[in-house]
C-alpha cells in the first residue's frame, strides 16, 4: 500500500520524546529512533506502562512528540496543526483498538463508511468501498447489523474494515486481540498476516510475546525507551 | 462532508433520544407560541381600536369650551370665560375655507317616553351638518333639516336601540314621543352603528340644535365638530379654527381644539409599545428554552465523548465536530420553532373561534420573527457545548467510558 520506494522509510522517528506536563512532569517516551518501511509488520512489545501506548498515539498522529522529529513519507508531523493531524489520520492511518471503538448505534456499514465521510467521499462511492472492505475481512453479511449486536470477533473485523477502507499507509493495531477469545484472536492475527502479505504496513502493539511473534520484526520498549531483546529479558527478569 | 450529511448525522442523533429531544423542543415550542400569541393579542387590540375609530374619521377637529392645556402663567385678570355658541359655529362655517362641514352639538340627558314605555337617553341637539361630519346617517325617514333648526321644530330622530326599546317592532315614523315632557314627532330612525369605545351610538336621540337649547335651557354648545376637507390640511385647519375663534372670543383662547388623528397616533404608539413589551416578555421564555437546549447539549457532549474520540481518530477535524453538534442544537431549536409557530398560529385561531371577544390577529412578521429568533437561540446556546466537544483531545476522548 505504501507508495514510497523500498529504501525510503514510510515512518521515520528520530530522538522522539514525550513529556507529560503537570505538577510532576512524567516522561512517556525518551529518545526513540525508529524506521518503519513499506510492507513492514512490526510488533511493539512492552509491559503496561512501558510507553507503548504513547508511542502508538504518536505514530497514529493522535498526539505530537515534545522533542525529536517524526516524518510520514518524508513529511514532518511534529509541527502540524490539529486540523492537519486530523487529515493525516484520515488518509495515512487506520486504527484497530483493543476495545473496538465502533459507534454502537450505527450499523457495521456506516461504521466502516465513517473515515470516507470525513474524507469527503460521495455516498455511493462510500457504500461501495465500505462493502468491499467488509468483504475483505469476511463480514459482508453483517453489514446491516448494529455494531452492538455483533460478537467481539465480528466487531474487531468491522474495525479492521474501517481501518482499511480509506487505503491508509499504515495499520495501527493496539492489543487487537485483548478482548477476544483465543479462536477469534487467532483468526484476527491470520487476517493481519494476510493483509501484510498483500502489502499492508502494520504496527502491532502488544504486551504478549506469543502475539508479537506473528510479526516479522519485534521492537521492545521499557520505561519509554527502545531496548534490545537481551536488555528486555534482563529487565523483565 | 457535505451539509446534507451533517444534517443527517444530527437528525440521527436526535432520533435516538426521542423523549429527550421532544422535551427540549417543548421549551422552544412554548416560547415561540407565546411570542406569537402575545404579539397577536397586542396586534388584535390595536386593530380593534383602529376599527372602533374608523367610523369617526381621522379628519375631524373637535372644539370644546375651556382651556385644557396650560401654557403657564396665572390667568389674565378680566379674561372672560366664553362659552361656545352658535355664533362661533356660524363664523367657522362662513370663514373656514378648509372645512367640509361644521356641526355644533348640544348635549343633554332626557327622559324619552312613548305611551307607557320610557327611557333615559343621551340627547344631542344637532344641525343637518352633523350627519356627514360624523359619518352616521338615517336608515329610514330624514335627519334634522335646516328649517327644523330655524323653526325650532319639535322633531326627533331615534337611534336603533331607543327605537327598539320604545316601539319594539312597530312602526315609529310619524309617531309622537315625549322628550322631557314635550311632544316630539319621530322623523327618522338612525342606521345601526354599534358600540364605539364603550359609547352606544344607537342609544341616542337627535333633535334640532335650537330646540335642544330650549329644552335644556342653555345657549352654550357642548362641542363643535369640524371636518377638514383635505386630510393633509388638518394642522392648518386646526390653526384656522383657532384664529377664527380667538378673534370671535375677543382675543381669548378659552377653548380647546383636539384632533382625532393626533389622539389616535399617540394611542397607537401606546398599543405598539404594549405589543413589543408582550412579545419581549414571551421572548424571555424562548431564552429559557435556549438554556434548556444548552443544558441538554452539554449532557449529550459528555455522553458522547467516546464517539467524539472515535470520529477524531478516523479523521474528523475540530470543525467537523463543532458543526455536527451545532447543527444538532440548531435542528432542535428550528424544529421546536416550527412546531411553536404552528401551535401559536393554531392557538390564535382557536381563541378567535372559541372566545371571539378577545381580539387576536396573527401578524405574519411575528411568526417569521419568532421562528428566526428560535433558530438563532439554537445557534447561540449550541456554540458553547459544540466548542467544548470540538476542543476535546482525541486520546482523552477515546479513553473516556
Amino acid at each position: 500500500m505504501g507508495s514510497a520506494a523500498a529504501s525510503e522509510p514510510l515512518l521515520r522517528l528520530r530522538g522522539v520524546g514525550k513529556v507529560y506536563e503537570g505538577e510532576q512532569p512524567v516522561v512517556g517516551l525518551e529518545d526513540v529512533d525508529l524506521d518503519i518501511f513499506p510492507g513492514d509488520f512490526l510488533a511493539v512489545m512492552g509491559p503496561s506502562g512501558s510507553g507503548k501506548s504513547t508511542l502508538m498515539n504518536i505514530l497514529g498522529c493522535l498526539d505530537v512528540p515534545t522533542s525529536g522529529t517524526y516524518e510520514i513519507k518524508g513529511m514532518p508531523v511534529t509541527t502540524l496543526s490539529p486540523e492537519a493531524l486530523a487529515a493525516m489520520r484520515n488518509r495515512e492511518i487506520g486504527f484497530i483498538f483493543q476495545v473496538f471503538h465502533l459507534l454502537p448505534r450505527y450499523t457495521a456499514l456506516r461504521n466502516v463508511e465513517l473515515p470516507l465521510l470525513y474524507a469527503g467521499v460521495g455516498r455511493e462511492e462510500r457504500t461501495r468501498r465500505a462493502i468491499e472492505a467488509l468483504r475483505a475481512v469476511g463480514v459482508e453479511d453483517r453489514k446491516n447489523h448494529l455494531s452492538n449486536q455483533l460478537s467481539g470477533g465480528q466487531k474487531q473485523k468491522v474495525a479492521i474494515a474501517r481501518a482499511l477502507v480509506n487505503r491508509p499507509s499504515l495499520l495501527l493495531a493496539d492489543e487487537p486481540t485483548g478482548n477476544l477469545d483465543s479462536k477469534s484472536g487467532e483468526e484476527l492475527l491470520a487476517i493481519l498476516t494476510h493483509l501484510n502479505a498483500e502489502g499492508a504496513t502494520i504496527v502491532l502493539v502488544t504486551h504478549d510475546l506469543a502475539i508479537a511473534r506473528n510479526a516479522r520484526r519485534i521492537v521492545y520498549i521499557i520505561d519509554g525507551r527502545l531496548v534490545t531483546p537481551e536488555e528486555y529479558r534482563g529487565l523483565r527478569g | 462532508m457535505n451539509p446534507m450529511e451533517f444534517f443527517a448525522v444530527a437528525f440521527d442523533a436526535l432520533r435516538t433520544n426521542r423523549l429527550r429531544s421532544a422535551l427540549t423542543m417543548l421549551g422552544v415550542i412554548i416560547g415561540v407560541a407565546a411570542v406569537i400569541l402575545l404579539v397577536s393579542l397586542g396586534q388584535g387590540t390595536k386593530n380593534y381600536v383602529e376599527e372602533q375609530f374608523a367610523g369617526l374619521g381621522a379628519n375631524i377637529l373637535i372644539v370644546t369650551p375651556g382651556k385644557i392645556e396650560t401654557r403657564g402663567g396665572p390667568p389674565v385678570i378680566g379674561a372672560a370665560r366664553h362659552k361656545l355658541t352658535l355664533d362661533d359655529a356660524r363664523v367657522l362655517e362662513k370663514k373656514g375655507y378648509l372645512f367640509g362641514g361644521v356641526a355644533p352639538v348640544v348635549f343633554g340627558t332626557a327622559e324619552v317616553r312613548s305611551g307607557s314605555r320610557s327611557r333615559n337617553v343621551s340627547t344631542l341637539g344637532v344641525t343637518p351638518e352633523f350627519s356627514p361630519v360624523r359619518n352616521i346617517y338615517v336608515e329610514v325617514g330624514s335627519f334634522v333639516t335646516d328649517s327644523d333648526v330655524d323653526a325650532k321644530r319639535r322633531v326627533c330622530i331615534l337611534g336603533r336601540t331607543v327605537k327598539r326599546e320604545l316601539f319594539g317592532n312597530a312602526n315609529a315614523l310619524g309617531q309622537v314621543v315625549k322628550i322631557s315632557g314635550a311632544r316630539f314627532r319621530v322623523m327618522g330612525i338612525m342606521e345601526r352603528k354599534g358600540v364605539s369605545l364603550g359609547f352606544d351610538i344607537d342609544d341616542i336621540v337627535f333633535i334640532p340644535v335650537r330646540t335642544a337649547m330650549d329644552i335644556f335651557d342653555t345657549d352654550a354648545l357642548f362641542e363643535i365638530l369640524i371636518s377638514v376637507r383635505n386630510k393633509n390640511d388638518i394642522a392648518s385647519g386646526k390653526e384656522l379654527a383657532r384664529s377664527l375663534l380667538f378673534k370671535n372670543h375677543n382675543r381669548h383662547e378659552d377653548f380647546t381644539i383636539t384632533n382625532q388623528a393626533a389622539m389616535l397616533s399617540s394611542l397607537f404608539t401606546i398599543l405598539d409599545t404594549l405589543t413589543y413589551v408582550l412579545g419581549g416578555i414571551a421572548a424571555i421564555s424562548l431564552l429559557v428554552g435556549g438554556i434548556g437546549i444548552m443544558n441538554i447539549m452539554l449532557v449529550t457532549v459528555k455522553e458522547r465523548t467516546n464517539e467524539i474520540g472515535i470520529r477524531k481518530a478516523v479523521g474528523a477535524r475540530n470543525r467537523d465536530i463543532l458543526l455536527q453538534f451545532l447543527l444538532e442544537s440548531t435542528t432542535l431549536s428550528a424544529a421546536g420553532g416550527l412546531c411553536g409557530a404552528l401551535v401559536g398560529t393554531l392557538g390564535a385561531g382557536a381563541i378567535r373561534l372559541l372566545v371571539p371577544k378577545i381580539p387576536v390577529d396573527v401578524p405574519p412578521w411575528a411568526v417569521v420573527l419568532a421562528f428566526t429568533f428560535s433558530v438563532f437561540v439554537g445557534i447561540f446556546f449550541g456554540v458553547y457545548p459544540a466548542r467544548k466537544a470540538a476542543a476535546l483531545h482525541p486520546i482523552e476522548a477515546l479513553r473516556y467510558e
